[in-house]
């Protein structure tokens, strides 16, 4: 086993400006592998349903740039995760057809493992016929506890966050590296120094450290970060020569995206930090030790998303203070006037009417401490939820026609209430999407779910 | 669930609130109107002079359902501003 391993992490997303200088200064470490995150479900169900990008595609093709360049000519493997946000087949296969450009662009021949990680529903609805036991990883009702066959037709795409397995296994084909779909982030960090037979509570410790690039220094900036791993413990520091690494900054780095700060479940094995030290190694350098890995029966988290209507918009202002001072009345007897029009058209009742009162609590509903409002304007938004779409327009139509013409108590306009910025006035945003798994698959072996092809490009 | 990160730049504000004990699970559910209970987790970590406060969605919706007012709960410590540190 080598003495060290280095692992040169940049992130992928579309709004990633990479700085050259400062990823040459990366590059100067030698690392033993550049890896990139890319894939998320942060941005909500309809990226995953509607297999629609996320962020543009600037940000994307300056990092593949970079990353697969820089790798082929120095002999460096590569391994990003892309196909943003929800790294579903539609996505990465978009990504792919661009870094096939810049190959040719370049004139470099690249031979490239790619693991999509989307999820064939046949497979899944497989493995729960065989007995598998899909539970659900949050508690909350409106998702089944356990999966059903039902729940996967009714997802329009599902995927998986990969474990560093598949990826390990892709890099023995003998490929300038790896691009995979919908991975766990730590995973593509973890990869390589698991491979080298490191020490794995270090390893997936360096990983969440690195996993999000220059947001573990301070200042932040969009540069690569270094890490580098020892049998005991490991090092990290930024690329940027204006940023530093420094003990608070690197545990405070250990809260991020997880609801316990000293311990994440992960496939195989929690990942345990009760115990982690952080102390500076020089004025921009952290060294960090004690992280643990407690193994627990291997799983990977589900994500799937489905269709659950049309929706419709109106967005309106209020300025009239005494509108504003009735204004639960006022949504109330538009909510009534639509009541009373769609009550005798039995199949037309099934809707959501919705109203965000920006300027009052649309942001934090029921939580808002301001329970009165002292704004001399209103921002509010008419939405209108169906599974067909004209119920939604006519939902949303019909309580936006009686907020702009309804009386209230001191109303003075005559003619219209509250003014509309755009015509038309109710606006069909289409399809809308929800969460449909969230749900954790136990494995035997982690890479079974997972195809790896070795794919050409240039 | 959201999640909310409470970062401190000097030693002395972190103990301060920490030391207060005022961060309770009956006052976080009091600002977010839900039960002591339903509170997953109030962490203290000194090493990052950090706290972290773990609780559900409001309305225990899903990111992104159709009710859902903010998808990063990204606006979600807002009420915590008003919490006065004795």
């Amino acid at each position: 086993m080598k003495g060290e391993v280095k692992v040169l992490s940049g992130v992928m997303m579309g709004d990633s400006l990479f700085d050259e200088r400062n990823w040459a200064i990366g590059l100067s470490y030698n690392p033993d592998v550049i890896v990139a995150q890319g894939t998320s479900s942060d941005t909500g169900p309809a990226y995953l349903a509607a297999g629609t990008l996320y962020g543009g595609s600037l940000g994307i093709k300056r990092g593949l740039r970079a990353i697969l360049l820089s790798a082929k000519e120095r002999g460096i493997p590569f391994i990003i995760s892309t196909g943003p946000p929800a790294g579903g087949n539609q996505q990465l296969e978009k990504v792919l057809g661009w870094v096939d450009e810049l190959a040719k662009e370049a004139k470099v021949e690249l031979r490239i493992a790619v693991i999509p990680g989307e999820l064939d529903k046949e497979y899944l609805k497989g493995k729960i016929r065989s007995g598998s036991r899909i539970r659900r990883l949050v508690n909350i009702e409106r998702f089944p506890e356990y999966l059903s066959e039902e729940d996967i037709d009714h997802s329009e795409h599902i995927v998986a966050q990969m474990g560093p397995e598949p990826i390990m296994k892709a890099l023995d084909l003998d490929v300038d590296g790896v691009i995979t779909g919908r991975a766990l982030d730590i995973a593509l960090h973890m990869a390589v120094p698991l491979r080298a037979g490191f020490n794995k509570g270090l390893a997936a410790h360096m990983a969440k450290t690195i996993e999000c690039a220059s947001l573990v220094t301070v200042p932040e900036t969009s540069d690569a970060v270094l890490a580098i791993l020892r049998k005991d413990h490991f090092l990290v520091l930024p690329t940027n020569p204006d940023s530093r690494c420094t003990p608070v900054s690197v545990a405070a780095h250990a809260f991020y995206e997880r609801p316990d700060p000293n311990r994440e479940l992960n496939p195989g094995g929690a990942l345990d930090l009760s115990a982690a030290k952080y102390e500076p190694y020089d004025h921009r350098t952290v060294k960090v030790s004690g992280s643990r890995w407690i193994p627990a029966p291997y799983t990977i988290k589900v994500e799937g998303a489905r269709k659950v209507g049309f929706r419709t918009i109106s967005v309106l202002g209020i300025r009239d203070e005494r509108m504003i001072g009735e204004i639960d009345g006022c949504l109330e007897q538009a909510r009534k006037h639509v009541e009373a029009h769609l009550q005798p058209l039995q199949p037309m009742k099934d809707y959501t009417l919705l109203f965000r009162v920006y300027g009052k609590n649309g942001v934090l509903g029921e939580a808002e401490p301001v329970k009165q409002t002292k704004s001399h304007e209103l921002g509010l938004i008419v939405e209108a939820i169906a599974p067909q779409e004209e119920v939604s327009e006519n939902v949303c139509e019909l309580a936006g026609r009686k907020l702009l013409h309804m009386d209230y108590p001191g109303r003075i306009a005559t003619a219209a209430n509250v003014a509309h910025p755009y015509s038309p006035t109710a606006n069909k945003l289409g399809p809308v999407y929800s969460w449909s798994i969230w749900h954790l698959l136990e494995l035997e072996d982690p890479c079974e779910p997972f195809h790896i092809e070795v794919r050409r490009f240039g | 669930m959201n999640t909310i990160d409470i970062f401190f730049d000097a030693d002395e504000a972190y103990r301060r609130v920490r030391d207060s004990r005022i961060l309770s699970k009956d006052l976080v559910a009091r600002l977010y109107d839900i039960s002591p209970e339903e509170v997953l987790g109030i962490f203290f970590v000194d090493e990052a002079r950090g706290i972290k406060i773990t609780v559900p969605k409001p309305d225990r919706v899903a990111s992104g359902d159709p009710d859902c007012r903010d998808i990063y709960g990204a606006l979600y410590y807002i009420p915590l501003l008003d919490i006065d540190i004795p």
